[in-house]
């Protein structure tokens, strides 16, 4: 059995009578890259919260990196919910940077505030972090003066900053413009080639191609196909992914750059 | 007090001889002022974070004690502390409770203002700030709360400012602050519009540069200019740090 990262099962998560995540099972192997799809509201990015306990699973079993984080409803607290995020990182739609700290202070903060890190140590690690992501010249700019896409590769530097066993990213970069977006999706795809393992909620079907090992359709709740990309997106025997999918399909989407 | 010849133009009070009288009402004043605003900004965020505890009656306390306290006129607070309480067998000194009164006052104005400021501070940013694995506490203090110092700090000084100028409502329990050496001046010298004409200038002379001080500040803090020596540091180190990074 190879070494799973993440593991989900039979996940339910319910907001008061609204039952958005209706049995999800999902297993991330270290290494890999997979892609939530589906559309908004289906329960993506919920299920992403539900991994680092933003939200408390109803029902269900969640497994990360051989810790049991909820089970049956009760879900860690605490100390012990703080150690899980230390070891899972995120990165939001809205990139969430720190106002009023400049870029390399973003990613210095995790180092120095949780991981204990001397000022020193933090501080290169963080410039480092960022010319990885592409923006060592911006380390001093404040996140108001960046661009989205910018700001974004920024967040994502951050999530890096403690050296994560898994990224989880809730569609990076359905707020961007064309361009921003690729700049980003570039530099998730050079993360991927470095075998970090990511999950990640997008409508970016070219890059779920590109660079995912597996695709996950979810829709009302359920995975409704889970697979090989090519196969997801354009062999589908589930009537349901084929139409979601038919869009990307017709408009040229089978050849790719 | 004398019958001095010194006198100019419309100004016929001898303030030369009044100076320390003026030079001890001031400092008074201040000494309030100071007093009090210390104790209201802490009880005024203690106060804002009992409004956001998961705690139901700790919210309750906080929002009854704000509406309470927001509904009275400070002349009937100063009033209760230094003689109601006293009528109880509580005596407190002139000080104690005139800053009491002030605090009390100020605390329920400085609690909105700062609730405000806390819950300005997006929501995605604390969740990020979590997602990091960061306590609550540490969410708090850096992340949301130097954001909303930066927020709050208009307010503020509105409130201390005008806090500066209730100190003169305390005349009516004898402070000896500012007003009270105006009025002592102007009962031995009968030159009342004279007298608290210059009072008036004195507590304009005192105001005028706190607004203008906060004005140049939130500017500073605007322009991203680290205000702690400790940011500054780290700043530094990180300018080293990416030259070396940028010229590689």
């Amino acid at each position: 059995m190879s070494d799973s990262v993440i593991r989900v099962e039979n996940l339910v998560k319910s907001f008061g009578h609204n039952r958005v995540l209706d049995g999800i099972d999902l297993v991330v192997n270290r290494g890999e890259v997979v892609s939530l799809m589906g559309r908004s509201g289906g329960g993506k990015t919920t299920l992403l919260r539900c991994l680092n306990l933003l939200e408390e699973p109803t029902q269900g079993v969640v497994v990360v990196d051989g810790e049991v984080v909820s089970k049956d409803g009760k879900s860690l607290h605490r100390a012990q919910r703080v150690q899980l995020r230390q070891r899972v990182g995120m990165v939001f739609q809205s990139f969430n940077l720190f106002q009023h700290l400049t870029a390399a202070e973003n990613v210095a903060l995790p180092l120095l505030r949780v991981g204990k890190v001397e000022r020193g140590e933090a501080v290169r690690r963080a410039v480092d972090l960022l010319a990885r992501v592409g923006l060592a010249d911006k380390a001093l700019e404040l996140p108001a003066r960046l661009s989205g896409g910018q700001q974004q590769r920024v967040a994502i530097a951050r999530a890096l900053a403690l050296r994560p066993v898994a990224l989880l990213f809730d569609e990076p970069t359905s707020a961007l413009d064309p361009e921003s977006s690729r700049e980003v999706l570039e530099v998730m795809r050079e993360l991927s080639t470095e075998g970090i393992t990511m999950l990640v909620s997008t409508h970016e079907v070219g890059f779920a191609l590109d660079a995912s090992h597996q695709i996950v359709f979810i829709d009302r709740g359920r995975v409704v196909h889970a697979g090989p990309p090519r196969e997801v997106v354009f062999e589908s025997a589930s009537e349901r992914t084929r139409e979601f999918f038919a869009g990307f399909v017709r408009h040229g989407g089978g050849a790719l750059t | 007090m004398s019958l001095s010849v010194a006198s100019f133009g419309p100004f016929h009070v001898d303030w030369i001889s009044w100076a320390p009288t003026l030079g001890s009402g001031i400092v008074k004043t201040i000494e309030f002022t100071f007093a009090s605003f210390v104790g209201a900004v802490v009880a005024g965020l203690l106060l804002a974070l009992m409004r956001e505890s998961p705690a139901a009656p700790v919210r309750w306390l906080a929002r009854i004690y704000t509406e309470i306290f927001k509904n009275l006129p400070l002349l009937t607070e100063i009033f209760l502390v230094y003689f109601g309480l006293a009528s109880l067998g509580l005596r407190l000194s002139v000080f104690q409770a005139g800053c009491a009164s002030l605090v009390v006052f100020y605390a329920a104005y400085l609690s909105e203002i700062f609730r405000g400021g806390l819950q300005s501070v997006a929501a995605g940013q604390r969740e990020a700030a979590h997602a990091l694995g960061l306590t609550e506490r540490e969410v708090l203090t850096w992340v949301v709360i130097p954001q909303a110092v930066r927020l709050v700090m208009p307010a503020t000084t509105t409130m201390l400012v005008d806090m500066l100028k209730s100190t003169s409502l305390l005349i009516t329990i004898s402070a000896a602050e500012l007003m009270t050496a105006g009025q002592l001046i102007a009962s031995t010298t009968f030159r009342a519009m004279e007298v608290y004409f210059v009072i008036g200038v004195i507590y304009f002379a005192m105001c005028y540069p706190l607004s203008v001080t906060s004005l140049w500040l939130e500017k500073r803090l605007k322009a991203g200019i680290p205000l702690s020596p400790r940011r500054r540091r780290l700043i530094t180190q990180v300018r080293l740090a990416s030259a070396g990074e940028v010229a590689s």
